[in-house]
């Protein structure tokens, strides 16, 4: 008798569900939002360093490979604010009384409005 | 007279007694538009193999029982219908992250450890006081937690989690909203007996919100939602205790 019957660990599990797949992605675009993090670090270091320094870096980073990390970049940094937002409502669900609000309305008064509102605030800041 | 339609289940097999390993059988089976997966599996024991082992009660998706893998998904069986498969082979297998007694039957023994450990009732030190009459609760109280109460058991949530099938120190979907599910009773006052079990190592904190949990749940309770918020608490909590351990209080 060889008792219960134990399935072996899949290293692959990743491939088996669609949604794993989703819940990679979103963990991988992390990597880039991080990377790029440090490209602005990077940027204001320069930007301290003076004007000059911040030309320099600016051109250093002005090549077509660098037009296309940033278009990885912010690729990745849209879909990962997205999927979060969407996880938003269900992890801080809002209540009106006996009714929970609807998770596409939820989103936008905690994901979409804010970022929105923070978005136009730092644009008329910059160009006024 | 036309021909009866058939379709073939293909049903995992494992006795423990005589088979070192799983094997899947072959079964041709009628095919009827109004029967289920469970209907199938049902016929097969009456008519063909008795010796086919597997769970189910209710046929009505309230037991919990019969929650199998069907082409690699975790379903109820008595609620997926072989007009959606029909006319190609399905798959059946026992909910996968558990180890297999015999057949399509899994060992509930760590998931029924797990689920104890998070006190899944109500807890408070004046049961025994009834003067008071009932502990009165309003709509909008029960609407914080309803959701969290229609949970079955039926353990599909956990083969569906990675988490699940890759950590044991994590207490899994259902646990975990069952837990959360009477932490937000407002009659409830047994949070912190079950935080302390809930915050222990992976026990919440294993969860990555991977979210299948809530894609299979056949009740819509929404595990992974339930857990979010768990840790939300959980994460104060953890913060109160480091700034005020306990027996430093008054």
């Amino acid at each position: 008798m060889s008792g219960r019957y134990h399935r072996p660990h899949r290293w692959a599990w990743f491939l088996e569900r669609p949604g794993y797949g989703r819940f990679m992605a979103r963990e991988l675009t992390g990597f880039f939002v991080a990377a790029y993090l440090v490209v602005l670090v990077v940027a204001l270091g320069r930007l301290g360093d003076g004007e000059a320094a911040f030309a320099e870096w600016l051109a250093a980073v002005s090549g077509p490979g660098w037009t296309i990390a940033h278009v990885v970049a912010l690729v990745a940094a849209v879909w990962h604010s997205v999927t979060w937002f969407a996880a938003v409502p269900q992890a801080m669900p809002l209540h009106l009384g006996e009714r929970k609000l609807p998770a596409p309305l939820a989103a936008v008064v905690m994901g979409y409005g804010p970022w929105l509102t923070v978005t136009a605030a730092i644009v008329w800041w910059v160009m006024r | 007279m036309a021909a009866e339609l058939t379709m073939t289940l293909e049903v995992f097999r494992y006795h423990p007694e005589t088979d070192a390993g799983p094997r899947f059988q072959a079964f041709e089976v009628p095919y009827d538009e109004d029967w289920v997966v469970l209907d199938a599996i049902n016929w097969i024991k009456d008519h063909v193999d008795g010796s086919l082992t597997h769970r189910w009660s209710c046929r009505m998706g309230v037991c919990g029982s019969c929650g199998m893998m069907v082409n690699g998904e975790p379903k109820l069986t008595c609620a997926a219908f072989l007009k959606d498969y029909f006319p190609r082979p399905i798959k059946v297998e026992p909910l996968v992250n558990f180890p297999v007694e015999r057949d399509l039957v899994v060992s509930m023994d760590g998931f029924m450890e797990k689920l104890q450990a998070v006190k899944p009732y109500i807890i408070r030190d004046d049961v025994d006081d009834t003067s008071g009459g009932e502990y009165l609760q309003s709509p909008a109280e029960l609407a914080r937690y309803k959701q969290y109460s229609m949970c079955i058991n039926c353990m599909l949530c956990y083969a569906a989690c990675p988490v699940a099938g890759h950590e044991d120190e994590f207490l899994g979907p259902a646990a975990l909203a069952l837990g959360h599910r009477y932490n937000k009773d407002s009659r409830d006052r047994g949070q912190a007996e079950r935080l302390d079990v809930m915050l222990v190592g992976e026990a919440i904190w294993g969860c990555t919100f991977v979210g299948e949990c809530t894609v299979v749940c056949p009740k819509h309770v929404d595990p992974a939602g339930a857990i979010q918020q768990a840790k939300a608490v959980g994460a104060q909590e953890f913060f109160k205790r480091f700034v005020m351990p306990k027996g430093t209080g008054a």
